[in-house]
């Protein structure tokens, strides 16, 4: 197992959030990202399109302002790698629109692999539009690697 | 009767496979599936309800767990309230021991998953520490395996006598079907399935190539 007591971090951290960062939304912006996906549907690549919106996975290019919270402990032997990004969307994302992102530490929790004990930082990223509408989270996973 | 016994949904953190889509699949590829068990990791999903999807589909869709242990990870079948408060499905190091002893008490089947695999296969803490009282099943193929690992567990399942089984260990679509179970007799409920594996009547397949 992990040697760190995980409960007593999710206890201390998970829920807080620790960042919030604006991102403005430009028309260009999102046909170039629905190009570079392969994406073909109109709504995602043509802006006079009356439905014209965000590819799904627009949202996950944004990062916030730091990793992890200040005061976050080290967990982990200091090797970690990128576990990936899960993107739910709830409403359209438009041109014009000023999204706030609020990020937060979801989850801390730990399991077994080949590789040995990992122990895996959930970073949510909350984005509201301009109306407070919640349009879209992202959940990152930092992978840190344990000596278990 | 063929069911794939080690499938991972969405439901599990590493899971990108939703269950609907694992029927689609097994139909629209003709595989030789009957159905297939959900087994998230270090969770019991009580909340899930596929029976739409069995009749859409035609497909047994049941729900067990994959645990964690000291000497690796286990599949656990028949969970229910009890066994759910017998012991943390959440942490990495349940004692293999007492999760053995509390599928037991409670009336569920636990075997051991991938046992030929370094640090979280049966087998490999046996090199270190032993072997363990009450393991009767043990997972000879799984679908994740890297080439050697299910041959190393075939070969020590059959040391130690131990009946084997397969799953695909399928945490993305394409991938369920590797590994699965032949049933002799037919399976409708979790009750079926733990009585077939009771018993041994079944036979362990894989269509890995």
């Amino acid at each position: 197992m992990a040697n760190v007591d995980l409960q007593a971090v999710r206890d201390e951290w998970v829920g807080k959030v620790y960042d919030t960062t604006e991102f403005p939304i430009d028309a260009q912006h999102l046909v170039d990202w629905a190009v570079a996906c392969g994406e073909t549907e109109s709504r995602f690549t043509e802006p006079d399109d009356a439905d014209f919106q965000a590819h799904p996975g627009y949202v996950s290019h944004f990062t916030a302002g730091r990793w992890t919270p200040k005061g976050f402990p080290e967990l982990g032997n200091g090797r970690g790698v990128d576990g990936g990004k899960a993107v739910e969307i709830f409403g359209p994302i438009r041109p014009g629109d000023v999204l706030t992102a609020s990020t937060e530490i979801a989850d801390v929790y730990d399991k077994t692999g080949r590789s040995g004990t990992m122990i895996f930082v959930v970073n949510r990223m909350t984005f509201r539009n301009q109306h407070g509408d919640k349009v879209a989270t992202v959940d990152w996973r930092q992978i840190r690697a344990t000596d278990g | 009767m063929i069911l794939d016994l080690h499938t991972h949904s969405v439901r599990s953190d590493d899971g990108r496979a939703k269950v609907d889509n694992y029927c689609q699949w097994i139909r629209k590829k003709e595989l030789p599936l009957d159905g297939f068990v959900l087994t998230e990791h270090r969770q019991y999903d009580d909340t899930s309800d596929y029976r739409d999807l069995e009749d859409q589909y035609g497909l047994l869709i049941l729900k067990a767990s994959e645990v964690e242990t000291d000497y690796g990870h286990v599949l656990v079948f028949g969970v229910n309230d009890d066994l759910v408060h017998a012991f943390d499905f959440a942490r990495v190091d349940n004692p293999i021991g007492e999760v053995l002893d509390a599928a037991r008490r409670c009336g569920a089947v636990a075997a051991p998953c991938h046992p030929g695999r370094v640090n979280v296969g049966l087998f490999a803490h046996y090199e270190a520490k032993g072997p363990v009282e009450g393991v009767d099943l043990v997972e000879i193929y799984n679908g994740g395996s890297r080439p050697g690992e299910d041959e190393f567990s075939e070969a020590r399942a059959a040391e130690f006598g131990y009946k084997g089984f397969g799953g695909s260990d399928s945490h993305i679509v394409s991938r369920i079907g590797y590994c699965a179970t032949e049933f002799e007799d037919p399976i409708g409920s979790m009750d079926d399935l733990m009585a077939a594996l009771r018993g041994g009547r079944f036979e362990a397949r894989t269509w890995r190539t």
